[in-house]
């Protein structure tokens, strides 16, 4: 069963059109949304949360259209923005106090046991956080109101590479159970080699695949043996000597 | 709504929002243009639209399970509970200042009687008719909204304070009973005006903010 179903996404601004984005997350699956920078990634997932209207298309969560049960959805994700950027001043214990009213499923021993195995510190302030912390802190919140459903925007992008990695270790025990799904932006081929079991690869506004990682090796088999190597055939630019004048 | 009251309060008020409140207190100042005391606290509002765009306020909403126009809603609530508690608030002050001057006699303006918070309901009524839309047409000029709002507010003040220097409309500037027994007509018409135009001015700017990409 696919959890989140992504069908003609559209959208036109005067430089850029995402162009009709399909793709479908399974349950269970850690799906990594792939792209160069500008390719579309934020447009889509900021359509799928409702934050930009696309000219065209649906969006389901659960077989249920978002546009006539957004708050359906919104109950039963977690987002995890690029960067948590709301509220740095004031203090987790705070954010939390606040977040967690609008969650009729909210589980407080969770969120403290998450908070235990995070080495999250309630008393600090939001931009105490490393970036790696923020990203945990909002997977912690997202866990304790019982997401099915965790959506990130590039939650690796400025990480060292010991963050990343237990990051994306994370990634594959929130879906252990299979009862969770995670589609996450990024552009880092290397942490979707540890971690995605599927892919949608997005090139200037058109989505080129969506599938297995297995699926995706042999349909860009030509293109190269590791997953950098056929992202960056596929994507790459070359310059030609007039280029510089 | 509560959820979303109590996120306003917690992290979204700017504390001079509520410090403003309690500027009913300047009605004991002799010969001072009291309209200015509803003029704070629009100020008031102002510096926490501002605080919740530094703080991203909208995009930390637009993740919550909350349908979009809800944003506007809790804006508007919170609106009319600071204004409405300003007034609250300035009533004793009002009283005092009736007895500590007897005879009235505000050499700038209006004097603190019923025809003052009839003119601080028409104020507010006028700041949240063109702040609020405003703001929600872009979800960001906070500035430029406030600026908007404040040339009519200014012109509504001007008015106001004028007013009882027209031998015709001495009685506005009435402390005594039968003085604000008089004026209590334009404080209801002021009110009815203030609570029918609120959810006209919520649907307009939510109507704006529906159309807003974050």
């Amino acid at each position: 069963m696919d959890i989140l179903r992504v069908e003609g996404l559209t959208k036109c601004y005067p430089s850029f059109t995402l162009d009709h984005v399909s793709f479908a997350v399974p349950q269970g699956a850690v799906m990594g949304f792939i792209g160069r920078n500008g390719a579309g990634k934020s447009t889509t997932l900021k359509s799928i949360l409702g934050m930009v209207h696309p000219d065209e298309g649906h969006v389901f969560f659960q077989e249920r259209d978002t546009a006539d049960d957004e708050r359906y959805m919104k109950e039963n994700i977690g987002v995890v923005p690029g960067g948590m950027t709301f509220y740095p001043k004031k203090k987790l214990r705070t954010v939390t106090e606040v977040t967690r009213r609008f969650y009729p499923n909210w589980d407080e021993a969770k969120y403290q046991h998450y908070c235990k195995v995070f080495l999250l510190d309630e008393e600090k302030r939001v931009d105490q956080l490393s970036d790696g912390m923020r990203v945990k802190y909002l997977i912690a919140l997202a866990l304790s109101h019982g997401a099915t459903l965790l959506i990130m925007d590039e939650p690796t992008s400025g990480l060292d590479p010991v963050s990343r990695d237990e990051l994306t270790g994370l990634f594959r025990s929130i879906v252990a159970d299979g009862t969770r799904s995670i589609l996450f932006s990024t552009h880092i081929t290397s942490d979707l080699e540890k971690c995605a079991s599927h892919i949608a690869f997005i090139k200037e506004g058109a989505l080129l695949y969506s599938g297995t990682v297995e699926d995706f090796r042999h349909a860009f088999a030509d293109r190269g043996n590791t997953m950098e190597d056929i992202i960056v055939s596929v994507e790459r630019r070359d310059w030609n000597e007039g280029t510089i004048i | 709504m509560k959820a979303l009251l109590y996120k306003q309060f917690c992290l979204a008020c700017h504390p001079m929002a509520v410090v403003f409140c309690f500027f009913g207190v300047m009605l004991l100042i002799p010969n001072y243009p009291y309209t200015v005391v509803f003029f704070y606290v629009t100020l008031g509002i102002f510096f926490t639209f501002m605080n919740q765009r530094e703080q991203r306020d909208l995009f930390y909403m637009s993740l919550l399970p909350v349908r979009k126009r809800d944003a506007v809603k809790v804006s508007a609530v919170f609106m009319a509970i600071i204004e409405l508690a300003s007034l609250v608030i300035a009533v004793p002050f009002a009283m005092l200042s009736a007895r500590l001057n007897p005879l009235g006699g505000n050499a700038v303006g209006l004097d603190a009687n019923a025809a003052l918070f009839a003119a601080g309901l028409l104020l507010y009524t006028v700041f949240n008719a063109v702040f609020l839309p405003a703001f929600y047409r872009s979800g960001y000029k906070v500035g430029v909204s406030y600026l908007k709002a404040v040339i009519p507010v200014t012109l509504v003040i001007l008015l106001c304070e004028a007013l009882p220097h027209f031998p015709a409309l001495l009685w506005l500037n009435d402390t005594s009973t039968e003085g604000n027994v008089r004026q209590l007509p334009l404080l209801a018409a002021a009110l009815v005006i203030y609570a029918a135009s609120m959810p006209l001015i919520y649907r307009r700017a939510a109507k704006y903010y529906e159309k807003v990409d974050l």
